[in-house]
């Protein structure tokens, strides 16, 4: 039982982890391979908010959106340059960004490893189905499934979901119909950023604060964003809970087999189903 | 055409003047920075027919490299063979894995294929650094990757073994340019251009496309077991998806399509990397922002600045 | 067992080559040149400037002076990675370094060991702790002056021995190293009378281990043994924090802990156990000198990294002026039977066998400490002798 609780908790970090990458892909077209590198952005502007307020609920406020601030400034001095361009100058761009973040963080924060602590709040273990499961692994799924919930319409249901879609479907006729798609493509890149920053604070009361972090999650958000099918949000909520779920019975009975599993799945999706295993329509890219 | 004419030969020069340069600076210095180019060159000019020929984003070429490296170490180390048998088995073991990769990866087209290339080299990556330890070595990798021992020249020395670079690195230039000109390589450039008209056309566009990938594999390999040799070591590091970002920054940076840009991407890379390293530890984050100027501003590399713009590098993966 | 073959291949390939002048190093140099490869970003970027810090305070000492000529570094950062260090290093070996110091990770030092070997440079390793590193008719040129693995994991059999443990659950990260000492861990069981109850290898980089400590949170186990080092080892213990593992269980490792992880970890570190590079609280006048000049220098503890270095590059310095020769033979055949009776971990001896220094094992426990000691600090519980850690040649 208690590997179940655990496994959502995975899910739903992993989902935080992977929503801004599905989002810009789906919207934007563009793989964002800095991704990973927004999220430890997150994590280090989180733990120094934290640091100076000694709130980590002020540091889950403020954080994401002084990364949205410096990712809209991204997109606009970078990206957007090449919009009209080959998607590869797109994947390269953001590749090149992963550089220039890592060592702007380097170059702020140092070296040296941070860390934030777990709020007190939900410091200790709380006792459930008999077992002992970390009060931090049940906020997680808590917030991840709120999360998730509000993604869902915000994007799929509501008045800015429709424009944002409109936008990245049919650039031109948007525009001729009154819609700013360029600021549209920078609000949703600001929005990706968001949200990887939002995954980074709430990773980070896990796991060490460091500049190694973002290479280490870009592999797995890959993966969700890949299994769900590329930009579909429900498709990377379902992606989630299947990988999350299946590594937590992984780590149970084959820890050593955990990563290899993980590559079988996304590399039998790609091939069968390239667009993803929830997805109900393809989706050209 | 005389401007890609002229062009070609002044990018030719350069890399020529830089190739004796090397030579003549005395010490080690010049030879060591160059024989990394000219190893690192050999694997960009390959990936640039899969990635700026045939328009095939490959995100797994570091797969093609790295085992490419282990299949030359692996055989000079624990079975004793010698150096030119192993280097000519890396070029095979570089072919067959693209091969074996492509029957996977070209199921799909586009952006998926540079997915599935990532994915399946990445597990590669996964599978050597704990699974296959016993053959690679783990994370630790591999210490004591021998060099060749011919004509009695000693090729531990770096200045010989840059002679050694040197010979293969031209041959296998020279290949490549044969190949490049040729009916294959005029064949790969229509796919590249418009793929329906070219099947249209009766090229089997599949076949061409899969030829290109196996070709491509087995210069990675050449390339990875040269660097095995010239670090005296190999590690799963090679395998790592951030070496297949590597090759692909280089290409786009010296002029993905052209036979010679690569070459260049590489060198102003490593040059780069070289001496910013030198003044300053921020010098990753400066090559990063060098690399994205690049890639607004200079949209055919290195290479379009010596042979104009327009003519080249048109069209792409998707 | 393999790579040892490799060392001999190599080092007979190189031999046999015949090598030609530029390796045989002149004979009126006019400086000591020490090419150090170390890390200073990457994975390991945090331990390169505490090593450096450890090394200058040994030149500084001897009035940065060896043979009666001045010493002078070359500090290369490899970002924990192999290729650079290589690379690096062989550019400074061709502009005439007399000697290579580092690297950090064991897969940079073992490269760097091969060069050594292949260019018959001294080369000083005073961290990494793959046991492979140090083995009988290894590398010529290589010496050990720190740690190795396989007496980490003795300090870990030996603790268990006196702390009477009985079930113990393991966690081990897949990697050759730390899945060999579980091995040896796991071989010493039935005579030292514990059990292991329970065992997961998690591979390198897992963030999350929830689902092991759950694991080990329903099993029966007394104790918990950590073969994870390094940021895996810190995820692990605030992980385990969050569940209170520690609350009823003893958790200890062979480098699970130390000041600058405790303090990352944060309060979870308190009271996990764990093998113990070298201490600043050690009670011996080297050491006291030591500490108070790295104070007075920085204005901080010097850090195990710092001590280790200073230690290893302090003996070597001493053994090459001993030689009074600028033949490398010499130096090697002063300093692989050299005994280094002020050492600020009590006493070192150099074993000619494999190039290791024979050395008393430190292990402690983490603590509150008051200032000025950090927040989180080790306090030294035991002290295990070499005899008890290392077995004859």
């Amino acid at each position: 039982m208690s590997t179940i609780v655990i496994g959502l908790s995975l899910s739903f970090l992993l989902f935080l982890l992977a929503a801004g990458l599905t989002l810009v892909f789906g919207m934007l077209g563009v793989i964002n391979f800095a991704h990973g590198a927004l999220y430890m952005l997150g994590a280090y502007v989180g733990y120094q908010v934290a640091l100076t307020s000694g709130s980590f609920w002020a540091a889950l406020l403020v954080a994401p959106l002084v990364v949205a601030a410096l990712g809209a400034l991204m997109e606009r001095s970078t990206l957007s340059q090449v919009y009209g361009r080959d998607h590869i100058y797109q994947v390269l761009l953001t590749f090149g960004l992963i550089l220039v973040i890592d060592d702007a963080t380097k170059l702020v924060w140092g070296m040296d490893y941070k860390q934030v602590p777990t709020p007190d709040l939900l410091a200790g273990p709380v006792e459930l189905f008999g077992a002992m499961i970390p009060a931090y692994r049940l906020f997680i799924i808590g917030f991840g499934a709120a999360v998730s919930i509000l993604l869902f319409l915000l994007l799929d249901r509501s008045k800015w979901g429709m424009m944002i879609r409109a936008a990245s479907a049919d650039p031109d006729m948007a525009s001729t119909l009154g819609v700013d798609v360029a600021r549209v493509r920078t609000g949703v890149f600001a929005f990706g950023a968001y949200l990887a920053a939002m995954g980074g604070v709430v990773a980070a009361p896990l796991v060490p604060v460091e500049l190694g972090m973002g290479f280490s999650v870009i592999i797995d958000c890959f993966v969700v964003v890949v299994i769900g099918g590329l930009g579909s949000i429900r498709g990377a909520i379902l992606a989630s809970l299947l990988l999350g779920m299946t590594r937590a019975a992984g780590y149970t009975f084959a820890t050593e087999w955990v990563e290899l599993i993980t590559f079988v799945i996304l590399i039998a999706t790609l091939m069968f189903r390239p667009q993803g295993l929830f997805s109900t329509k393809g989706r050209a890219a | 055409m005389t401007r890609r004419i002229v062009g070609t030969a002044l990018m030719g020069l350069v890399i020529a003047a830089m190739i004796v340069a090397a030579w003549l600076v005395p010490g080690e210095q010049g030879v060591n920075l160059v024989s990394l180019i000219l190893v690192w060159a050999l694997f960009a000019i390959g990936f640039d027919l899969v990635f700026g020929v045939a328009g095939m984003m490959s995100f797994g070429h570091a797969a093609l490299f790295g085992v490419g490296g282990y299949v030359a170490t692996n055989l000079m180390v624990f079975h004793g063979l010698d150096f030119m048998s192993a280097l000519a088995a890396a070029a095979v073991g570089g072919a067959l894995l693209a091969f074996g990769l492509s029957v996977f990866a070209m199921r799909v087209s586009g952006l998926f294929f540079s997915l599935l290339t990532l994915a399946l080299a990445q597990m590669i990556y996964v599978l050597a650094s704990n699974r296959l330890r016993h053959w690679t070595g783990g994370l630790d990798g591999i210490a004591g990757v021998p060099r060749p021992a011919l004509l009695g020249v000693d090729f531990y020395d770096n200045r010989n073994y840059y002679l050694f670079l040197v010979a293969v690195f031209v041959a296998g230039l020279a290949l490549m340019a044969l190949l490049r000109t040729s009916p294959f390589g005029r064949a790969l450039r229509a796919i590249q251009a418009n793929d329906v008209r070219a099947a249209q056309l009766g090229y089997n566009v599949n076949r061409l496309r899969q030829s290109a990938f196996i070709v491509s594999g087995a210069y990675a390999g050449v390339s990875g077991a040269l660097l095995a040799s010239l670090m005296f070591y190999i590690s799963p590091q090679m395998l790592h998806w951030t070496t297949s970002g590597d090759v692909v920054i280089m290409a786009v940076l010296g002029g993905k399509g052209t036979l010679l840009g690569p070459v260049l991407g590489v060198a102003l890379f490593e040059l780069l990397k070289e001496e910013l390293s030198q003044y300053t530890q921020y010098w990753y984050g400066l090559i990063g922002l060098v690399f994205i100027l690049a890639t607004i501003f200079l949209r055919h590399g290195i290479a379009g600045l010596f042979l104009g713009r327009g003519d080249e590098g048109k069209g792409g993966s998707s | 067992m393999k790579r040892r073959t490799f060392l001999k291949m190599t080092g007979a390939a190189a031999a046999a080559s015949a090598f030609p002048a530029p390796f045989v190093r002149a004979a009126t140099p006019e400086e000591y040149h020490i090419a150090a490869i170390l890390s200073f970003s990457g994975a390991y970027g945090l331990i390169g400037g505490g090593m450096r810090r450890g090394a200058e305070l040994a030149v500084a000492e001897r009035g940065g002076k060896v043979l009666g000529v001045p010493i002078r570094f070359s500090w290369e950062d490899d970002e924990t990675k192999p290729q650079p260090a290589v690379q690096k290093a062989t550019r400074l070996l061709g502009q005439g370094a007399n000697m290579l110091f580092g690297a950090i990770s064991s897969a940079s030092t073992l490269a760097l060991q091969s060069l050594s070997t292949q260019r018959r440079v001294p080369h000083l390793v005073t961290i990494s702790a793959d046991d492979a590193l140090t083995v009988p008719g290894g590398a010529r040129y290589s010496f050990r002056t720190s740690n190795t693995m396989g007496m980490e994991v003795q300090m870990c059999v030996e603790f268990a021995r006196r702390r009477g443990l009985r079930k113990v659950y393991v966690v081990t990260a897949d990697y050759q190293v730390t899945r060999t000492g579980f091995e040896q861990f796991a071989a010493r069981a039935a005579e030292v009378g514990y059990e292991i109850v329970g065992s997961d290898f998690a591979p390198l980089g897992t963030r999350d281990f929830s689902v092991i400590i759950d694991k080990m949170a329903r099993s029966d186990a007394d104790a918990i043994l950590v073969m994870v080092t390094g940021n895996d080892g810190v995820t692990f213990v605030r992980q385990a924090g969050q569940v209170a593992l520690g609350a009823d269980r003893v958790i200890f490792g062979p480098v699970l802990q130390d000041e600058v992880l405790a303090s990352v970890t944060g309060p979870a570190a308190l009271g996990v156990n764990s093998g113990v590079r070298y201490h600043f609280s050690l009670e011996n006048d080297p050491n006291r000198a030591f500490v108070e000049a790295y104070r007075a220098a920085h204005g901080e503890f010097p850090s195990s990294f710092a001590g280790e270095a200073y230690d290893g590059m302090r003996w070597w310095l001493r053994a090459v002026d001993e030689s009074g020769s600028w033949d490398v033979e010499d130096w090697v055949k002063n300093f692989e039977s050299s005994v280094y009776a002020d050492s600020v971990e009590g006493r070192k001896q150099m074993r000619a066998c494999d190039h290791q220094a024979a050395q008393v094992g430190l292990w402690g426990e983490v603590v509150k400490g008051e200032a000025p000691l950090p927040e989180l600090t080790m306090r030294i519980t035991d002290i295990f002798e070499a005899d008890r850690l290392f077995g004859a040649c």
